[in-house]
């Protein structure tokens, strides 16, 4: 027996074994092909964020911020178009968008960060999920907004406005700390109602006290130079 | 000053949370945000921040519970699914028929207590979000369902056919519960490891016929294998798997070698019932 050659006859089920296969290639390469559409997508994304990204910079060279708004507001309807773009695609292919998040996950946080930070410098206020979601024209029910994605988003736009305040202090706008730091202050104690696991976001959240002990040293050092003339112009004036 | 002392109590704070229970934790960091309305009432904002975050809150708690409850029925379904392949690796000449036939109830069982817990999670888009939490356990599942089958029948299970057996737990409110390619594929390229084991160990027994019969079959895995993996989603995970079934292949082909060149010296041995085998005693006689 064991001198024979090995021509033992092919399993029966060889042919069916091979046609498998042959349409497991198919799909992965349909679900490939779908991929490369994402991507394109994404990256016209990523290259909008960046336009919006360098527009906004310019508030730290205290240019008025009501026309660095104007301009970086204008490619907010380029990226609504295309997210528009990439919820068609992922129309092809119901119940997987979580199959693919991953390839538009970090890109979108960088989105909801601009945007919230281009929103607080309009408003003074949070940039919510629900607002977040009508700026770029999402519909949670199809292609949403990710809840975490957004959190992460917050959280980069927390990292940027240590440095925001350093700027417009040397500037000589004294009464700027204090406002971002009460906006600091809730935002952190709100995000301090999450339950975070040991993620991502539990890291970037837990980098957000070192942004608001930055702004509150800012503020230390104008407040104790009686550099904030008159007090009670801020938001919130009770306090000082 | 007031701002330096109160975030150092905020850092401490940090500190502290873990240990609490999260209900507690949960109206500790409400309170505080109370507080901080009440610090606040000129700005309007504030409750509506504090709304949106208990949404978010809200959201976060019942997917982590989610989530848990995937993963533990994930590790239920790896360790069940561990105790059929045992089972079958109990098989030898004589005992095929009641062997895989306790491995078959075994697995039928898995099905029954662990898959339908993991279907009613895995509704909608939570198949592929949570696709981390429970593709272990439905690759360790798929292992045991084609080493079992293809003890019994020397074929391959297909993936819709192993999706066929998980429709009867459908509950008809639901949307079934169907294995992906990409944890179907996985499984596959852990089997070959097990049939490994299983081809060395017919060999010993002298069930060479069934050791050529494995190898040959797992050659022809490692070849459709080898022409898929390039197109998986995250083909990192499978390319290493691909090298260790590679070393699988050897093995096997190695054993079937020494059979080949060797094997008409230690017939006798291996025809009779003795103890001694080929790997083990059989060096050793002329």
């Amino acid at each position: 027996m064991a001198g024979t050659d090995d021509q033992v006859p092919p399993p029966p089920s060889s042919h069916s074994l091979e046609k498998q296969f042959e349409s497991f290639r198919v799909q992965l390469e349909e679900s490939a092909a779908l991929r490369e559409q994402i991507r394109a997508v994404v990256m016209e994304i990523e290259s909008s964020t960046r336009l919006i990204q360098a527009n906004l910079l310019l508030v730290h060279q205290s240019r008025p911020i009501p026309e660095v708004i104007e301009k970086a507001k204008e490619k907010i309807n380029d990226l609504k178009k295309f997210y528009g773009q990439l919820a068609e695609i992922l129309r092809e292919c119901p119940g997987q968008y979580y199959r693919y998040h991953g390839d538009w996950r970090s890109e979108t946080q960088a989105v909801v960060s601009q945007l919230a930070f281009m929103h607080w410098l309009e408003t003074g206020t949070l940039l919510v999920h629900t607002e977040a979601e009508e700026k770029l024209g999402l519909n949670s029910l199809e292609f949403g907004l990710e809840t975490e994605d957004y959190l992460t988003g917050i959280c980069f736009m927390s990292n940027d406005l240590p440095r925001y305040v350093v700027n417009r202090v040397t500037a000589g706008d004294y009464d700027c700390p204090r406002k971002v730091m009460n906006f600091l202050t809730d935002l952190h104690a709100a995000f301090r109602m999450l339950n975070l696991r040991n993620d991502f976001l539990r890291k970037k959240f837990d980098s957000m006290k070192y942004d608001l002990r930055r702004v509150e040293e800012v503020y230390y050092d104008v407040k104790i130079r009686g550099l904030i003339s008159g007090g009670d112009q801020g938001i919130q004036g009770q306090q000082s | 000053m007031f701002g330096c002392s109160s975030a150092f109590q905020r850092v401490a704070f940090l500190l502290m949370a873990p240990k609490l229970k999260p209900q507690r934790l949960h109206q500790i960091a409400e309170t505080g945000a109370e507080q901080l309305v009440k610090r606040a009432r000129t700005m309007s904002t504030q409750s509506s921040i504090k709304d949106a975050f208990s949404t978010y809150a809200d959201y976060l708690n019942n997917f982590n519970e989610k989530r848990e409850r995937v993963v533990k029925a994930s590790r239920d379904i790896t360790m069940n699914s561990k105790k059929v392949i045992f089972q079958v690796h109990r098989l030898s000449k004589d005992n095929k028929e009641e062997v895989l036939e306790k491995a078959g109830k075994d697995l039928e069982a898995v099905r029954e207590q662990h898959f339908s817990r993991l279907m009613k999670e895995l509704q909608g888009t939570d198949f592929w979000k949570l696709r981390r939490a429970y593709s272990p356990g439905v690759q360790e599942y798929v292992e045991a369902a084609t080493f079992y089958k293809f003890c019994l029948s020397g074929a391959l299970v297909t993936l819709d056919e192993i999706n066929e057996t998980l429709l009867p737990l459908n509950d008809p409110s639901l949307e079934p519960l169907q294995i992906n390619i990409l944890d179907y594929l996985l499984g596959l390229a852990d089997l070959t490891g097990e049939l490994m084991r299983m081809a060395i160990g017919r060999i010993s027994d002298g069930e060479i016929e069934f050791a050529q019969r494995i190898c040959q079959f797992v050659r022809q895995i490692h070849r459709e294998l080898m022409l898929v993996v390039p197109k998986m989603d995250d083909s990192y995970d499978m390319k290493s798997k691909l090298e260790v079934l590679l070393q699988s292949v050897i093995k096997i082909e190695n054993a079937c070698f020494s059979v080949h060149v060797r094997g008409s010296e230690y017939i006798p041995m291996l025809g009779d019932n003795a103890p001694t085998s080929f790997l083990l005693g059989g060096a050793d006689v002329e």
